[in-house]
């Protein structure tokens, strides 16, 4: 066999603390290397170039690049030795710069360490098999889970390039919580107004089929190939006969039982409601837990007033199977909910704000359903406990984000903004009104942004007073505000109508588990992680799932529709060709060593792993063995690593590989 | 006893089973391990405190699973299992080596065994694994028979040994181990006798890569040992039988015992105790503790 080392500088990102000549010079001595030089830049064309030419005129076998991480590129160089006929499985990569140069000083042990990690990627190739692609065909259909902003875009924007599209949705209507807000920053054009015209056209798009009340159960297969198990909650409302009338609702006997969770708790709705006026679809929900007839069976007036009979007390839960090429996750946020109900034990709350204790201490959803027209108060600022406007109001930022002794330590990142529109919006309907914002940074990064936050201080006198709140209690109806303003270094008291809490962006309840069902990684807050930060933003390291706003961290809406076309447009990338290519890195079972025990196929993440009966000569089974399905298969390591009598190998790691590499040091 | 043999002639005339293991006595205080797939062979089989073979062991055997392969139907195998045999069998109908239905399990009142033959059976004399039992009927049977007795009382000298140890520095400690191994011959009894040691090929019998050295000398021994007390942890019943069968007296069943009361402390898990439990060993709990990371 005939090697051929190829050693680079990276710029002098590798040679300011590796010899690359002598690393060179010593590897072309040792057994099977036929050729080895080292280059500037290996990764240019010039140095690609050299590659080739080496294999070509040497009659390389097999190469080894010392360079960057595999991670950067692998591919690269892979490609080059495929160009000039080598298999790309053949190509080994040492890393001698992040495994290396980059974290040593010293040059004389950094290039004698150097020297040992090409020595062992040599040891590598030498046992090396070529491996080709595997070919998996693809299902087009994209299956996108939350029907918020990021949802809706990226729904529409799937169907619009021709494929068809699943969108599944958990409340009774699209709209996410973009359908909750008053106006946005920083054109402060109303919410409502530009969402819901593309709620409609999801609704009547003829490549879109939309599940709402429903939730996905079950996510199995793989890239291409999912198989998407849906659950569609019984509405108790037949949605083919249902006009939307909406008499169900205005005789629902009843009227207030029930907390309206679009209004944030401000209101109350019937048993049968639909959540807001403009929902998509217009089709109500009987909510069993207050509806009478379930209570005592008795009741039955939305049933005597429906002409068209769609009240079915019998509907029961119906599981839905979708064929699933590509899965766009978008599942959005929810607010750090501050002892209002029992906090996660993840986080402390602020039982010294006397948020869920003071009616008048409410969050920054709420505010923006006192603030929007089509809110509570049908948009005039009145404070929930007693209905007075109130005169003075006191925003606190950063409620819960950034504050590592509270249990997050990230930035919410909206809360800059959409608290100084808040204070814009009060002061452009309470004239006289006082408004103050207790903040750490203001944090204004984004087109306009800044100018925004400088309007609502310049033109609408909003007081931003840089420092925190410590207390806040009741006095003679008054909110007393207890803190400190940190430049003019004095403590500060505020009297307050109403105080406005922006509370942490946090992932949707259960996002862990939905994840794992799923199965993408998240992080220890819930949310999803993406596969590279900077160049894979909307990918998941699970092939053929995609993630779209605020699942994957908080995000404000240009965010979430860029993340959410951005994703769709990866997914129609890979629906775009009816086969799949996928790389060889997958694991395999030597069928005749393997007990059995099945430990592989309980540690799969990726449920790659099946029971394959093993016959006699008389079609009996006598044994049962694993089987990996290579389509599935991520090759991730883990069942090799589980595996007891080492009956598992990964292509293109295989063990006697590794050992070659280990025993090579 | 004439219960058993009635039962066992039963289910072989019947044809209900294609063999029932079981023991038979070979002299006094002294029994072995019988596979009768002839009715009249039933009278041969026995069951007291000399039953020491942890029978289960027999069941992943290739040349007794082909005993019940007829030409149209896998027949089932009846088998005589002390109760902590039946955590051995629970153990391996979880790791899907057999399934329940394809066995009968004949389980008898058990009040204790004796460490080893040669041995009168009574407190001073009782097996390790019977000094700390807590179950004397099985968690699992088809049939059982035998009264239920009160076990021997006797102190629990293999836990003082572990306390022993692990009041030792770390450096002691590899040395006590080094020294033990050191006695090993690589006869792999221990692995013979094990129930959970079903592999078709072991990990040690591999040559490309070879995993572990396999001439009998410090390094070699030292891996063989302690990959077996790995692949044991947290799967290891406690059966004891590797102890028994280890020709060069290394206290084995220590290794196995402390990591089993990892197993327990941790993650709350004692092998083989329980068909609905996942075993913990590939199963995820995001409660899992993080101690156990390094």
């Amino acid at each position: 066999m005939k090697i051929g080392v190829f050693i680079c500088h990276c710029g002098e990102n590798i040679s300011r603390t590796v010899d690359c000549p002598r690393v060179a010079r010593v590897c072309e001595s040792y057994p099977g290397v036929e050729y080895a030089i080292d280059y500037k830049y290996m990764c240019s064309d010039p140095g690609q170039n050299m590659i080739r030419d080496a294999i070509r005129e040497k009659g390389l076998d097999a190469i080894v690049v010392g360079s960057c991480s595999p991670h950067m590129h692998e591919r690269t160089f892979r490609n080059a030795a495929v160009s000039a006929g080598i298999n790309p499985f053949l190509v080994e990569i040492a890393n001698l710069r992040e495994h290396c140069s980059w974290v040593h000083d010293d040059v004389e042990a950094a290039t004698q360490k150097a020297i040992e990690l090409v020595r062992m990627a040599i040891e590598k190739v030498k046992r090396d098999k070529p491996l080709s692609k595997i070919n998996v065909p693809v299902t087009k259909r994209v299956l996108v889970i939350g029907g918020g902003i990021a949802g809706i875009q990226a729904a529409l924007d799937t169907a619009n390039a021709g494929y068809e599209v699943v969108l599944v949705e958990k409340e009774p209507s699209i709209g996410g919580h973009m359908s909750q807000l008053s106006e946005t920053f920083p054109t402060l054009d109303c919410s409502q107004c530009i969402l819901t015209p593309r709620m409609v056209e999801v609704y009547q798009h003829p490549k879109i089929k939309l599940l709402t009340y429903s939730e996905v159960v079950k996510i199995e297969g793989f890239i291409g190939n999912f198989k998407a198990t849906i659950k569609k909650k019984a509405r108790h409302i037949n949605e083919e006969l249902c006009s939307g009338c909406g008499l169900c609702i205005t005789k629902c006997p009843t009227k207030k039982k029930a907390y309206n969770s679009f209004e944030e708790d401000l209101a109350f709705r019937p048993a049968v409601y639909i959540p807001f006026p403009q929902a998509v679809p217009n089709i109500p929900v009987i909510d069993e837990s207050v509806c009478m007839y379930y209570k005592n069976g008795k009741c039955g007036m939305c049933v005597k007033v429906c002409d068209r009979g769609a009240i079915d007390f019998d509907q029961k839960d119906t599981m839905l199977v979708a064929d699933i090429g590509a899965i766009i996750v978008a599942t959005g946020f929810k607010l750090y909910n501050i002892d209002k109900k029992a906090a996660d034990s993840k986080y402390k709350g602020y039982g010294e704000y006397g948020y869920g204790k003071y009616r008048d201490v409410i969050d920054g959803l709420q505010f923006e359903r006192i603030a929007s027209a089509s809110g509570p108060t049908a948009g005039e600022i009145k404070r929930p406990s007693d209905g007075k406007v109130p005169k003075k109001i006191v925003f606190i930022q950063c409620v819960g984000s950034r504050d590592d002794s509270k249990g997050i330590s990230y930035c919410s990142k909206i809360c800059c903004m959409y608290t100084a529109k808040h204070a814009m919006l009060y002061k452009h309907k309470v004239h006289d009104g006082e408004a103050y914002i207790f903040y750490m940074d203001i944090r204004a990064g984004g087109k306009m942004y800044e100018e925004f936050v400088r309007r609502a201080i310049e033109e609408d006198d909003v007081k931003y007073i840089r420092g925190r709140v410590s207390r806040i209690y009741e006095e003679n109806g008054k909110y007393i505000v207890k803190g400190e303003d940190t430049i003019a270094g004095m403590p500060v008291e505020i009297d307050a109508d109403l105080v406005v809490l922006a509370t942490a962006m946090i992932p949707q309840e259960n996002s862990a588990a939905l994840a794992r069902t799923i199965g993408i990684p998240y992080d220890k807050y819930g949310f999803f992680n993406e596969a590279h930060p900077k160049l894979r933003p909307v990918e998941s390291t699970t092939a053929g799932v995609f993630l779209a706003g605020a699942c994957q961290s908080p995000r404000d809406i240009p965010e979430s529709v860029a993340m959410a076309s951005a994703a769709a447009c990866k997914a129609t990338i890979l629906l775009s060709s009816d086969t799949l290519e996928r790389e060889p890195v997958v694991a395999k079972v030597n069928e005749d060593l393997c007990a059995g025990c099945f430990y592989c196929k309980k540690v799969c993440p990726f449920g790659a792993i099946e029971v394959k009966d093993v016959k006699d000569m008389n079609g009996i089974v006598y044994k049962e063995v694993a089987y990996i399905n290579q389509g599935v298969c991520q090759g991730c390591g883990t069942c090799t690593a589980t595996c007891l009598s080492k009956s598992i190998e990964l292509a293109g790691f295989n063990n006697e590989e590794i050992f070659a590499e280990i025993a090579a040091l | 006893m004439e219960e058993l043999r009635e039962y066992a002639k039963e289910l072989l005339e019947k044809k209900e089973v294609a063999a029932v293991i079981g023991y038979t006595q070979v002299s006094e205080n002294r029994t072995k391990p019988i596979i009768i797939t002839d009715p009249a062979d039933a009278s041969k089989l026995v069951f007291n405190e000399y039953c020491l073979n942890n029978l289960s062991v027999y069941l992943t055997k290739a040349r007794i699973n082909a005993m019940c392969r007829t030409k149209d139907k896998i027949m089932k195998l009846a088998i005589c299992a002390k109760p902590c045999d039946v955590h051995s069998i629970v153990a391996l109908i979880q790791e899907n080596q057999v399934h329940r239905n394809d066995i009968v399990i004949i389980s008898f009142n058990c009040h204790g065994a004796v460490k080893d033959f040669g041995y009168e059976f009574s407190g001073e004399n009782l097996a390790s694994k019977c000094i700390t039992c807590e179950t004397h009927k099985p968690l699992y049977f088809d049939k059982i028979f035998g009264e239920e007795k009160e076990t021997p009382k006797a102190s629990d000298a293999a836990l003082a040994r572990i306390e022993e140890l692990e009041s030792m520095t770390h450096e002691e400690r590899f040395e006590y181990f080094n020294n033990e191994f050191d006695k090993c011959i690589k006869c792999y009894a221990c692995r013979a006798v094990c129930p959970l040691c079903y592999c078709q090929r072991c990990i040690t019998d591999k040559a490309i890569p070879r995993w572990i050295e396999s001439s009998s000398h410090q390094r070699g021994n030292f891996s063989w040992n302690i990959v077996r007390a790995f692949h044991l942890s947290a799967r290891c019943t406690g059966c004891g039988e590797c102890d028994r069968a280890c020709p060069m007296d290394i206290p084995l069943s220590l290794i196995n015992r402390r990591m089993a009361m990892e197993a327990k402390k941790s993650f709350s898990y004692v092998s083989g105790r329980s068909l609905e439990t996942p075993t913990l060993v590939g199963s995820f709990n995001e409660k899992d503790s993080d101690e156990l990371f390094m």
